[in-house]
């Protein structure tokens, strides 16, 4: 990537603000952006919120930015307008991602910058002011752990907006304890009305709306629980990995209304069988893991669809292999995903993009997997799965009725047991839960009859593999096609699935020349409007956050298409907007 | 016909009958393998509780046992190696109206899913598991497993087995198991009666029999097992809520080896019934797949 940042960007009109907070794990920089992000939120902005942070408890470089706008966003800049920082590390490290005339607000006693420092600071025109926010917060409270809400108060004193609606957050972040709560609330009234000596409010032209401050900020996570209670999932059961771990504590959180069993088992083996021996039994279940946990799951995944017994998996997506980096983002398990587990049968593989589609694919997954009675995985990414998005009540409006293709039950007296993997044209055998008929059958593991009775009988073994494979005829034809986003006479057609749509379609909104085809659905590959997308298309461009294109390579593989040119990155970072900009700036050489 | 109250089977009045669990598939088990005394004492069971094959699950781990799962009726899953307890475990947790059995064998069981076995026994879930323990791997022409007696020649261990054997009932004693219990592949009554308590028990129910594998374990014969095994019910003074008698009893698996309920304990709920989000819930998961409202959760996010 490049370093030209500013010559892209005085082209276009970011109609964002963004506002790092960097410090130590464990500073309470969360807190401080979980309230900032809210506050924007309840102001009526449209609010997107990203967190890096290193696989550790205590200590190392993490960030939490907020960027707000008056119109919806949905991706990370790599740029902030103002910098907080509360450790000396932070500062170093991110200083350089601040904008040209930009400000940086630090509480880190006796800073002193390098010589690249200093000359970067000036070159760009950055403002940079210290506070003694502990000794302000001891004054005020006589607590100099509040030293970070005194620097909130600064923060909002720049944003510019009524001191009552951060107070309104930070009310109900400590409401619980009131004593501390006084503290709070004066030690952000410090802040706010703090005498600055250099720093100048952030000035932003765009406006506030009244139906965003009723709005939601949650992560991807969040909305495939959200979806999994609504597509009536009624239990969970997980092993704790980053980033899927966040979905196991969402339903955990909520099952007491929920009534769901969430189980956290003892490996991603147990996880996987219990969900499928769930559904085997009839009930929706699901499981969620990252690449590594997935892995141990594959032979579940391959007796899943022997068996034709539903399976949902969520992947979280991080960068591997192995233990990898736990904390980054990534889009590397694609082929994973599509080529795990031995053997030949149908699958499906969905990609979330950003929390509302997490939602619905998460729906989805759920018809698809007991209609097509075979695997569906759920791909998402640590940038999906953990960063913040803002969501209104009418996001969550579409309905997905829920479809579990069951034999009804006035035609279950008519079964015979020879039913259950009869041969039909679709591939699909009619299907009923142990106890609901009299003809029981063998959901047997080993190649079978109609009725689950074992065989090594050449012609009923090719049957029976050539039935479950005419599933993926029948599920071609059902799922939906990519869909175009963007000007159709735009000087580049990007093409692509999960995260880098949003950077892409925020990009859009900044008046980038560009258009984009989603997949949400990865696998089985639609390819008719991949084809005229193509066709029309001035230059075509796959972006991806893997290094080796395995999109691409599947799109070449089942249509022979070969792009002009492979948006790839993969250092653990997602694609930033500036990415965009500064791709299409030159030309389109990555 | 059991008049249990307290267990969760399902009782009707109509008459259950043997045919009524036969399948017309041929048996391909060995001449004399224990499987086949197994096999008749559990239908056996299934006949004398009134059990209907198309109430109950059966679920099958992979071994020679598990190419049984379609000589019998019976709503049937038969898995992958080790993983029948985790399967069977989901499947039970979603409808406690059809009873869940699980079969594995000692490779399975002792090796591949050890892990399993103990946090199901930990978790006791509420299914009965049948280990079908042979001492060896049958089905792939008789490897060593971890029950094999120390030194005994095996296929790819032929100087001798050089670890000493598990002893499965010992060790899910040892782990706290709600009811622990032993029997013999050679003795039908024996087993039917042993099964039929373990399904009335609520709780993870764990039935090692002991099993005779005329083919590859010749260490360990009918023969063999019928000089060493005896039957704790048969001394008065044993008392089977004593986890120490049992950890005590269940240890000696090569001179003479116990028999019998080895261990019991009714106070032990059910991991079902520790869910204090369910409790109050009368419905099975199964029941309750239907679209919730999920604007009562938006709150959390404004």
């Amino acid at each position: 990537m490049s370093k030209k940042t500013a010559k892209t960007t005085k082209t276009i009109s970011r109609k964002r603000r963004v506002i790092r907070v960097g410090g130590e794990s464990g500073q309470g920089i969360n807190s401080i952006g979980e309230i900032l992000a809210e506050s924007c939120k309840d102001a009526g902005f449209h609010v997107f919120a990203y967190r890096e942070y290193p696989s550790l408890i205590r200590g190392g470089v993490a960030s939490y930015q907020v960027e707000f706008g008056g119109a919806p966003l949905s991706a990370p800049s790599r740029e902030c307008d103002l910098l907080v920082c509360v450790s000396r590390r932070a500062l170093h490290t991110y200083l350089t991602d601040v904008r040209p005339g930009g400000m940086v607000l630090h509480s880190v006693d006796h800073a002193a910058f390098s010589k690249e420092e200093e000359s970067l600071i000036a070159e760009r025109e950055i403002t940079v002011e210290y506070i003694n926010a502990a000794r302000i917060a001891i004054e005020h409270s006589g607590r100099s752990l509040l030293a970070n809400v005194v620097l909130l108060g600064v923060v909002w004193q720049l944003v510019g907006l009524a001191r009552s609606i951060v107070e309104a957050v930070v009310v109900e972040v400590f409401g619980k304890k009131q004593e501390l709560l006084q503290a709070n609330k004066l030690c952000l009234k410090a802040g706010s009305e703090l005498k600055l000596e250099r720093l100048q409010p952030i000035l932003f032209d765009f406006k506030p709306r009244e139906a965003w401050q009723d709005s939601m900020i949650m992560t991807g996570n969040h909305a495939i629980g959200l979806g999994a209670i609504k597509a009536g999932v009624r239990a969970y059961y997980a092993y704790p990995m980053t980033p899927s771990s966040s979905i196991l504590k969402f339903l955990a959180d909520t099952y007491h209304q929920s009534g769901m069993l969430v189980k956290q088992a003892e490996d991603e083996i147990t996880a996987a069988q219990m969900a499928l021996g769930s559904m085997a039994m009839g009930t929706r279940a699901m499981t969620g893991t990252s690449g590594g946990g997935f892995d141990l799951m594959t032979e579940t995944v391959s007796l899943a669809g022997m068996i034709e017994v539903p399976f949902v998996c969520v992947i979280a997506q991080r960068p591997g292999p192995a233990t990898g980096l736990p904390t980054w983002t990534a889009a590397g398990d694609l082929n994973l995903a599509i080529y795990a587990a031995h053997g030949e049968f149908p699958r499906i593989v969905v990609a979330a993009s950003d929390a509302r589609s997490a939602y619905y694919l998460t729906q989805h997954a759920l018809n698809w997997a007991e209609v097509y009675q075979t695997p569906v995985l759920l791909l998402t990414e640590k940038q999906v799965a953990e960063s913040l998005f803002n969501l209104e009540a009418a996001d969550f409006a579409r309905e997905i009725p829920i479809e579990r293709g069951l034999v009804a039950a006035d035609e279950r007296e008519a079964l015979k047991p020879e039913d259950r993997y009869k041969l039909t044209k679709t591939g699909i055998s009619p299907r009923w839960n142990p106890g609901d008929a009299v003809a029981e059958y063998d959901l047997n593991s080993d190649e079978h009859l109609p009725d689950g009775t074992l065989t090594e009988d050449a012609a009923p073994a090719q049957a029976m593999i050539d039935k479950r494979l005419r599933k993926l005829d029948a599920i071609l034809k059902a799922v939906p096609e990519p869909v175009r986003f963007g000007a159709t006479t735009a000087s580049t057609t990007f093409i692509g699935w999960g995260s880098p749509k949003t950077a892409v379609l925020d990009a859009i909104a900044q008046g980038a020349d560009c258009n984009y085809l989603h997949f949400d659905i990865v696998y089985p590959l639609k390819t008719k409007m991949l084809k005229k997308t193509w066709s029309e298309a001035k230059r075509t461009v796959i972006i991806e956050q893997n290094a080796t294109g395995q999109f691409a390579d599947l799109i070449a593989a089942k249509t022979q298409l070969v792009p002009d040119d492979r948006l790839l990155k993969y250092n653990g970072r997602p694609f930033f907007v500036e990415d965009i900009h500064e791709y299409l700036s030159q030309g389109g050489v990555s | 016909m059991s008049t249990c109250t307290n267990c969760r089977l399902p009782h009707h009045s109509e008459p259950v009958t043997h045919a009524q669990w036969e399948s017309e598939n041929i048996f391909t088990w060995c001449t004399n393998c224990g499987n086949y005394g197994i096999h008749g004492a559990f239908k056996r069971a299934m006949v004398a509780e009134g059990l209907k094959p198309e109430q109950m699950l059966l679920c099958f781990d992979i071994g020679c046992h598990g190419n049984g799962s379609d000589k019998i009726r019976g709503y049937r899953l038969h898995g992958l190696h080790g993983r029948v307890i985790p399967l069977a475990a989901g499947a039970a947790l979603a409808n406690q109206r059809v009873p869940v059995v699980a079969f594995a064998g000692d490779g399975a069981t002792m090796s591949e899913g050890i892990g399993h076995l103990v946090h199901a026994i930990r978790c006791n879930y509420d299914i009965t598991f049948i280990l079908h323990n042979n001492t060896n791997y049958g089905l792939t022409t008789g490897q060593a497993s971890a029950t094999t007696p120390e030194g005994v020649p095996m296929n790819s261990s032929p100087d001798g087995v050089s670890a000493p054997p598990l002893a499965p009932s010992h060790l899910a004693l040892s782990l706290g198991g709600s009811f622990v219990a032993r029997t013999f592949s050679g003795d039908v009554k024996h087993m039917t009666r042993i099964f039929q308590s373990a399904l009335h028990h609520q709780g993870f129910s764990f039935v090692e029999v002991l099993q005779a594998c005329p083919t590859y374990a010749k260490h360990s014969t009918h023969e063999w097992y019928l000089e060493r095994i005896f039957d704790v019910q048969e001394d008065e003074a044993y008392d089977a809520t004593s986890r120490e008698q049992a950890l005590s009893v269940s240890q000696d698996v090569s001179k003479r080896i116990a028999t019998g309920i080895l261990y019991q304990n009714t106070r032990i709920p059910p991991f079902s019934m520790l869910q204090q989000n369910r409790r109050e819930r009368a419905s099975e998961l199964v029941d309750e797949v239907e679209p919730q409202d999920i604007t009562q959760y938006f709150d959390l996010f404004r």
